[in-house]
């Protein structure tokens, strides 16, 4: 694995944070194995009420914070496997509601790289992703924006096309489908568009697209990449006037972002580390907070 | 490929794995329609509410069975049983033969719909829902609790007295069912005894329509459509002639104008006070106490919800203050503090026990309040216990006049003692619930539900440790999510239960228990 990117953590879409890894070009050789661990923080003082951006002084700036521990592994040069435990922690500056912590998902995705061919000097490629994630603890999703996740199982389906020029620049395209479960809340009775007699929800499924134009530097130890992504429920509710947001909202968001990867590869007691900063704004959004985010990170990674 | 093949199947294996799980989503009430345990045929002379008595309410002879007229209602009721499309059967099925539950969940997701705290202007100000402008914004009404009790009090008030009304002239003119007269005529619920003639469902439909409109002035659409349906489904089901809805219809229109007579002059519309008023209310509580409540938002709410809803006029306790708690201990004394060590230590060590417990009877904002959740409550009991419509519109109506008159009493403490929440007075602290904008002593929760379970115990007394342990959780809720402090429960819970100690006794009186 080369690179990890952290998109934004807004409410908690969490089958974004990872989009990077998991929706890459990149192969690690088999019995590769690389350790990352990730820091990510977004923050927000606006939201979308439905798809009005108003502010609530009573949440005033909300910030989330994501750590990342990240292993993966080279089964084979064209079958990877890859797992993440996240760690998330919120709070907000304004009003009287306590934020939270602990660990959210497990996600685990399998890569397989389905066609690379070269022509000249250009290159052509072509991967799938599927992806699972469930809770790792009982956290309450029925806390947002606070909470630590949507607590439900979600399935991902993912596929990828690269075209990379001279081996100096690619451009890249994915697009996913992420299938989610119910999650459980803790009160018996909540209002969507109508009365539901039940503590389960349903977290609506959504689509996911992501277009990057990337390229190489500094005698390819350097990665520079802009990215531009679109993650958006396919069902849902709205936020009601004045009130909190729920699981079951239609959540939308569109991000811009600079992502950049400097290799140690030069410096022989470093050579398997690389270091990552990256940094995302969301653009457009609904039932969503409008979240800036920077991420920074650290890999190690060797044959096994 | 064989990898992508397995992959492919993988995917599928574990999406069909993971959906199998999924749960149901019940949007109301499942259950059938079923044999009523008793059919009460003295009910038309229990003591009614708004009335002295079933005969002060008047409609018109029937018409003797074998008469034309009535055979030819016959016929057409025989025809619209005839052919009746699947939606009809949805709709036969969806009201069954005990309809007061229907329209009880119906007032309580409009509830839930209308329950939102009017939003800041931009410049920090306020607007509040006002009745001579529904459409707002914000939108009329705001069915906070207060308001949600004092509605499911008057939908619950007018089916029960239109229901004495109609079992009184069900047995005075004893008109058997149609498909007593005409066995060839098929009726969708349980066969029983009961005289059709006035229709009890008209008399549901029409009040339950009509009192929810007035409680509601942006649903008309919705409410005559609901009960159009309703009133329809009377005949698809084979359960009532014309002339059975149309009387049934009259005495909902007559106990309909005189509950919304009594709603008019119950002193609510005066509850929400002018910002004067509210901060003469506080310096009040200053001079007597040397404390007062603050609204902690951003932008600061200028006025509480509802500081006049004390003064509302009660159904079952002749004076508010009768059932008015004494002071609660002084913020910053010994036994406050002991309180708000309390507060402290669950916020800081919560369990997941007291998390689900809180998030459990929240019932906040967008929700049916905890009014709403008793009504759900008694409900599941109606049908556990058979009861029939007359006997659910009694409890419905008992239960709901205690938790108005809980209410009025926790919002009469609330205002005189004006005591601060523990966000205003323990620094820094911070909750998993959000405060309710008004003071603290005592629990408007614990109030709810001491009277709520009380009168659930006297009417279904098997379930008595249930619902007191029920309330006790209620209270010991608002604890948990860090809004009140344990005095506010207990005393809520004490008063709640002396306001249904005088529901009851009422009750006791009605004939009902003879």
């Amino acid at each position: 694995m080369k690179k990890i990117l952290l998109l934004g953590t807004f409410f908690c879409i969490a089958g974004m944070l990872y989009g990077q890894t998991f929706s890459d070009a990149i192969m690690m050789k088999k019995k590769e194995i690389c350790f990352a661990f990730m820091f990510d923080q977004g923050k927000w003082d606006q939201y979308w009420e439905g798809t009005t951006l108003i502010t609530n002084d009573n949440i005033g700036t909300f910030t989330r914070n994501m750590y990342m521990p990240m292993i993966a592994y080279g089964i084979t040069d064209k079958l990877n496997v890859l797992l993440v435990t996240p760690y998330s922690k919120t709070e907000s500056t304004g009003g009287q509601l306590a934020g939270v912590q602990g660990f959210q998902d497990i996600n685990i995705g399998v890569k397989y790289e389905a066609f690379k061919k070269d022509f000249g000097k250009h290159r052509v490629s072509a991967l799938a992703v599927v992806q699972f994630a469930t809770p790792m603890t009982n956290y309450l999703s029925d806390y947002l924006p606070y909470s630590i996740g949507l607590g439900t199982q979600e399935f991902t389906g993912r596929v990828i096309g690269q075209y990379e020029f001279s081996k100096t620049v690619y451009l890249r395209g994915s697009a996913a489908y992420v299938w989610r479960g119910q999650t459980q809340a803790e009160r018996p009775y909540y209002y969507a568009n109508g009365s539901y007699y039940t503590t389960y929800m349903d977290v609506p499924s959504a689509v996911n697209y992501q277009a990057i134009l990337g390229g190489w530097a500094l005698k390819h130890n350097l990665r520079l990449e802009a990215n531009y992504t679109v993650l958006n429920c396919v069902s849902g509710d709205d936020i009601r006037r004045w009130n909190m947001p729920q699981p079951t909202n239609k959540m939308e968001v569109t991000q811009a972002g600079f992502f950049v990867q400097y290799y140690l590869k030069a410096f022989e007691p470093l050579k398997g580390f690389s270091l990552m900063a990256a940094y995302g704004q969301v653009l457009e959004g609904r039932n969503m907070g409008k979240s800036t985010n920077f991420s920074g990170g650290i890999t190690y990674q060797f044959t096994f | 490929m064989k990898k992508i093949t397995t992959i492919s199947l993988s995917v599928v294996l574990v999406i069909a794995a993971v959906t199998s799980c999924e749960n149901d989503l019940p949007t109301f009430f499942k259950f059938s329609a079923y044999e009523f345990s008793d059919l009460d045929v003295d009910g038309g002379s229990w003591q009614p509410i708004l009335f002295s008595s079933a005969s002060d309410i008047v409609i018109e002879e029937p018409v003797a069975v074998n008469s034309a007229e009535y055979q030819a209602e016959l016929a057409s009721l025989k025809s619209a049983t005839q052919n009746i499309s699947g939606r009809q059967r949805n709709a036969v099925e969806y009201w069954t033969n005990n309809p007061v539950i229907r329209w009880n969940e119906i007032a309580l997701e409009l509830a839930a719909k209308y329950n939102l705290i009017p939003p800041p202007n931009p410049d920090g100000t306020y607007t509040l829902p006002s009745p001579a402008n529904p459409q707002g914004p914000p939108p009329f009404p705001f069915a906070h609790p207060p308001y949600t009790s004092r509605m499911l009090a008057y939908l619950s008030v007018a089916q029960f007295d239109g229901l004495i009304a109609a079992w009184h002239y069900k047995y005075e003119y004893n008109r058997p069912a149609p498909y007593v007269t005409d066995s060839s005529i098929p009726y969708a619920y349980k066969k029983n005894t009961l005289p059709s003639y006035p229709s009890d469902g008209a008399v549901i439909a029409v009040v339950s329509r009509d009192i929810l409109k007035a409680m509601f002035p942006l649903e008309h659409d919705y409410l005559n459509a609901k009960a159009e349906e309703h009133l329809n489904s009377l005949m698809w089901s084979g359960s009532n002639t014309t002339s059975d809805i149309e009387a049934g219809k009259a005495i909902g229109t007559t106990v309909k104008t005189a509950a919304l007579a009594r709603a008019s002059t119950d002193k609510m519309s005066s509850a929400q006070t002018p910002k004067p008023v509210s901060d003469a209310i506080k310096q009040a509580a200053i001079d007597r106490f040397g404390w007062s409540w603050d609204n902690q938002e951003a932008p600061q709410r200028p006025v509480g919800l509802t500081p006049l809803f004390g003064q509302v006029t009660m159904w079952s306790v002749p004076d508010v203050e009768d059932v008015r708690p004494g002071p609660p201990p002084a913020p910053g004394s010994a036994e406050f503090q002991v309180a708000a060590n309390e507060l402290k230590n669950i916020a800081k060590n919560l369990t997941e026990r007291q998390r689900k417990i809180a998030n459990w009877w929240s019932d906040g904002l967008g929700t049916y309040t905890p009014p709403g959740h008793w009504n759900r409550r008694a409900k599941e009991y109606i049908v556990k216990y058979g009861l029939n419509p007359i006997r659910t519109a009694r409890t419905f109506a008992y239960l709901n006049m205690a938790v108005m008159d809980a209410g009025i009493a926790c919002w009469d403490a609330k205002y005189y003692y004006h005591y601060p929440r523990p966000i205003q007075t323990i620094p820094g602290f911070k909750t998993i619930l959000g405060t309710p904008n008004f003071p603290a002593y005592t629990s408007g929760h614990s109030s709810f539900s001491g009277a709520a379970a009380d009168v659930l115990a006297y009417i279904f007394p098997a379930e008595t440790n249930e619902v007191r342990a029920w309330a006790d959780e209620a209270g010991e809720s608002r604890i948990y999510g860090g809004i009140h402090y344990r005095f506010d429960a207990e005393v809520g819970l004490a008063q709640g239960r002396a306001v249904a100690a005088y529901t009851v006794a009422r009750a006791q009186q009605d004939g009902a228990d003879d």
